[in-house]
C-alpha cells in the first residue's frame, strides 16, 4: 500500500519538478536535466502582453463563475433539496448532470453554433465564456450541495428553526447558510479547479481578446522549452492562488453570516 | 391556551396515509399523549398542529383561533424532536435564545433569559458549549428549554425520549412532566411508548390507520380498553375469542369462565381480557372442578426482578401472568372481577 503511494505521489510530483526545474533552465533539449541557470523565461512571461492578459482574464473568469455557482447553484440545490420529491427529484438531478455527460467539444460546437448567428452573436465575448465555464460547474456544485444538505439534515433544523418562530428570511441566515458553510468552501474550491485549468471549450468559444490562461498556455509549447516550463508553473501558481482566494473568499462569507447570527 | 382538532382530516398524496375525522382538544396545563403503532398517524397529528402540513379538511385551533393557515413560524408552538435538532454552529445559550432573536430581543435581555431558562432545566453551568460536547439527555434538557422559552402556546414533544437509554428514560420522563407542570401548558406528547404516555400523560389517545380509537385517562385505557387492539397495545394481556354461553358465563378455547356479562346478549361473540397481574397463581393442588380454575405447565418463565411473567400452557391455550412468588406452579385461577369482554376482533 504505502508502496503504490509512494509510486502514485513520484508519478504526480515528478512533472511538476520537472517543469519546475525547466523553467529555470537556460536551455534544454536533448538531455535529462537543463543545462545553465536563468530567470529570462519569467521575464518575457512578464512582458509578453498577450499572457498577461490571458492571466487577468483567468482570473476575472474563476470569480465570475464562482459567484455565478453561488447565485444559481444555492437556490438551485435548495429548491431541489427542499421542493422536489420523487420523479421530479430524481428528474431534476439527472439534468442537473447532464452538462457532465456531455463531452466538452459537444458542448463548444453547440455554442459555436447558436451564438454566431445574427440573432446571437456573443461568440468571443467574456460573458459567453464565464457561462460556457458556469455551465461546466454547476453540476458540481449542486450535487455536492444537495448530497450535504441531505446529509446534514437541513430539513430538521429549518423545522425547528420555523416553530421557534424564525421566518425563511431568518432560517437562511441563522441556520442554512451557516450549516453550509463548509460545503460552499468545498464547492467553490472545486468550481475554481476546473475553471482554471479548463482548455477545451474556452479554446473554442473565446475571442482573441478574451482568451483564457490555459488557451494561450497551448501556443508557448511551439517556441523555446522553458518560456513553455515557465508559463505552465505559472498556470499551477494561478490555480493556487485561485483556489485559495475563493476558499478563503466563501469561508470569509460564511464567517460574516454566522457573526451575525450570533 | 387549549390546543384543538376539528374534525381534521388529511392524506398524504399519492396513498391512502394520513388521519381521518380527528377532533380532540387539549386544554390548559393538560398533557395528552398520542400513542400507536407506527404508520398510525401520531406523527401527522403534530405536524399539522406543528404547521408542518395543512389540513385538506376541518380546523386546528389554538385558544380558539384557527391557525390552519398559519406557516409553522407563526403558530407559537414549542416543538421538541426526536432528534432534537440543536443548532450545531450555535452555543447552547444562542440555542435557546434563538426564538428571542428572531423576536427583536435585545442580546443582553436575550442570553440572560437564556441562562435562567437553561438553569431550569440544570444546564446554566453548560451555556457556553455547543452541543456536539453534550450526551443525549443534556441536548434533550436543552432542546426543550429552547422550545419553553418564549412562552409558547403549546409544547408538542415528538418522541422525545426515544433516543435515550432506558435509565435515562426514566429520569427525562420526570423532568419534562415537572418542567410541563412548572410552565403550565397545553401539551401534545407523541410517543410509541406506551408506558411513557401511561406514566405521564394526563388523557391518553390511542390512534390506529388514522383514526382516534379511545381517548381517556391512562388508568381508562389499561382497565376498560375499547378493544382487543387497545388492550394489546396497553401493557400486557390476555386475549381469548370467546362466547357468552349464559348469564355470567363465557366459554372460550380454554374453558368456560364465569364473569359479568351484563350487556352482551347469550350467544354473543366476544372477546375475553384478563391482565396478566389479576391472574392469580396456584403453587399446590388445582381444582378443575371450580370455574376460573386451571391446571397447567409454564411454558415460558421470564424473570423481570419484582415479578416473573409466565406463559402456563392449559388445556386449550395460554394462560399470561405475572406473580411475585418464586416456586413453581401447577396451575392459575382467573377471578370473576378480573375478566373484561370487548367486542370480537
Amino acid at each position: 500500500m504505502a508502496i503504490i503511494a509512494i509510486a502514485y505521489l513520484i508519478f504526480l510530483v515528478a512533472p511538476m519538478l520537472l517543469l519546475a526545474l525547466g523553467s529555470f533552465g537556460e536551455s534544454w533539449s536533448g538531455t535529462l536535466l537543463p543545462t545553465g541557470f536563468t530567470w529570462r523565461w519569467y521575464q518575457e512571461l512578464a512582458t509578453d502582453p498577450s499572457f498577461r492578459r490571458a492571466f487577468v482574464t483567468s482570473l476575472q473568469v474563476v470569480a465570475t463563475t464562482c459567484i455565478l455557482n453561488l447565485l444559481i447553484g444555492l437556490p438551485l440545490a435548495y429548491a431541489i433539496q427542499a421542493g422536489a420529491r420523487g420523479g421530479v427529484r430524481v428528474a431534476a438531478r439527472i439534468v442537473t448532470l447532464l452538462p457532465v455527460a456531455a463531452p466538452e467539444l459537444v458542448l463548444a460546437f453547440g455554442f459555436i453554433l447558436v451564438f454566431s448567428s445574427d440573432a446571437l452573436p456573443w461568440l468571443g465575448s467574456f460573458w459567453l465564456l464565464a457561462a460556457g465555464h458556469l455551465v461546466l460547474t454547476l453540476p458540481y456544485t449542486v450535487t455536492a450541495l444537495v448530497a450535504d444538505m441531505e446529509q446534514l439534515g437541513l430539513d430538521h433544523y429549518e423545522h425547528a428553526a420555523a416553530t421557534l418562530g424564525a421566518p425563511f428570511t431568518a432560517r437562511l441566515r441563522d441556520v442554512t447558510l451557516p450549516l453550509l458553510r463548509p460545503s460552499l468552501l468545498s464547492a467553490m474550491l472545486t468550481v475554481a479547479a476546473l475553471s482554471i485549468g479548463e482548455f477545451q471549450l474556452s479554446n473554442l468559444i473565446s475571442g482573441f481578446l478574451s482568451r483564457t490562461y490555459p488557451v494561450v498556455l497551448l501556443q508557448a509549447f511551439y517556441g523555446a522549452t522553458g518560456f513553455a516550463c515557465a508559463a505552465t508553473v505559472v498556470l499551477l501558481l494561478l490555480a493556487a492562488v485561485a483556489s485559495l482566494t475563493s476558499g478563503l473568499a466563501a469561508q470569509f462569507a460564511g464567517s460574516l453570516l454566522s457573526r451575525r447570527a450570533t | 391556551m387549549t390546543l384543538q382538532y376539528d374534525n381534521v382530516s388529511y392524506t398524504y398524496s399519492g396513498g391512502t396515509a394520513g388521519v381521518f375525522d380527528v377532533s380532540l382538544e387539549i386544554g390548559r396545563g393538560e398533557l395528552l399523549a398520542i400513542i400507536g403503532a407506527s404508520g398510525s398517524g401520531k406523527s401527522t397529528l403534530l405536524k399539522l398542529l406543528a404547521g408542518f402540513v395543512k389540513p385538506d379538511r376541518g380546523r386546528i385551533l389554538i385558544d380558539g383561533h384557527d391557525v390552519g393557515h398559519l406557516a409553522p413560524e407563526a403558530r407559537r408552538l414549542g416543538v421538541v424532536f426526536q432528534n432534537y435538532a440543536l443548532f450545531p454552529h450555535m452555543r447552547l445559550w444562542e440555542n435557546v435564545a434563538y426564538p428571542l432573536k428572531v423576536r427583536g430581543i435585545s442580546r443582553d435581555e436575550r442570553r440572560s433569559r437564556a441562562v435562567e431558562m437553561l438553569g431550569r432545566v440544570g444546564m446554566h453551568s453548560r451555556a457556553d458549549d455547543l452541543p456536539a460536547a453534550l450526551s443525549g439527555g443534556q441536548q434533550q434538557r436543552v432542546a426543550l428549554a429552547r422550545a419553553l422559552v418564549f412562552e409558547p402556546q403549546g409544547l408538542l414533544l415528538d418522541e422525545p425520549l426515544s433516543a435515550l437509554d432506558a435509565g435515562l428514560r426514566m429520569e427525562m420522563r420526570d423532568e419534562i412532566l415537572r418542567v410541563q407542570r412548572q410552565s403550565g401548558i397545553a401539551t401534545l406528547l407523541v410517543t410509541h411508548d406506551q408506558e411513557e404516555a401511561l406514566s405521564i400523560a394526563d388523557k391518553v389517545v390511542m390512534m390506529r390507520d388514522g383514526r382516534l380509537v379511545q381517548i381517556g385517562t391512562p388508568r381508562d385505557l389499561y382497565e376498560t380498553p375499547a378493544d382487543a387492539s387497545v388492550a394489546a397495545f396497553v401493557g400486557q394481556s390476555n386475549l381469548w375469542p370467546g362466547e357468552v354461553s349464559g348469564d355470567g358465563m363465557v366459554s372460550t378455547d380454554i374453558g368456560t369462565l364465569s364473569c359479568d356479562t351484563a350487556g352482551w346478549a347469550p350467544g354473543a361473540k366476544v372477546t375475553v381480557l384478563v391482565r396478566p397481574e389479576r391472574v392469580e397463581p396456584i403453587t399446590g393442588g388445582v381444582d378443575t372442578a371450580k370455574p376460573g380454575e386451571f391446571a397447567g405447565t409454564m411454558a415460558a418463565d421470564r424473570y423481570l426482578g419484582p415479578v416473573r411473567r409466565l406463559d402456563l400452557a392449559v388445556a386449550g391455550g395460554f394462560i399470561r401472568l405475572e406473580t411475585h412468588l418464586r416456586e413453581p406452579l401447577t396451575g392459575a385461577s382467573i377471578p370473576p372481577g378480573a375478566i373484561r369482554l370487548l367486542p370480537p376482533t
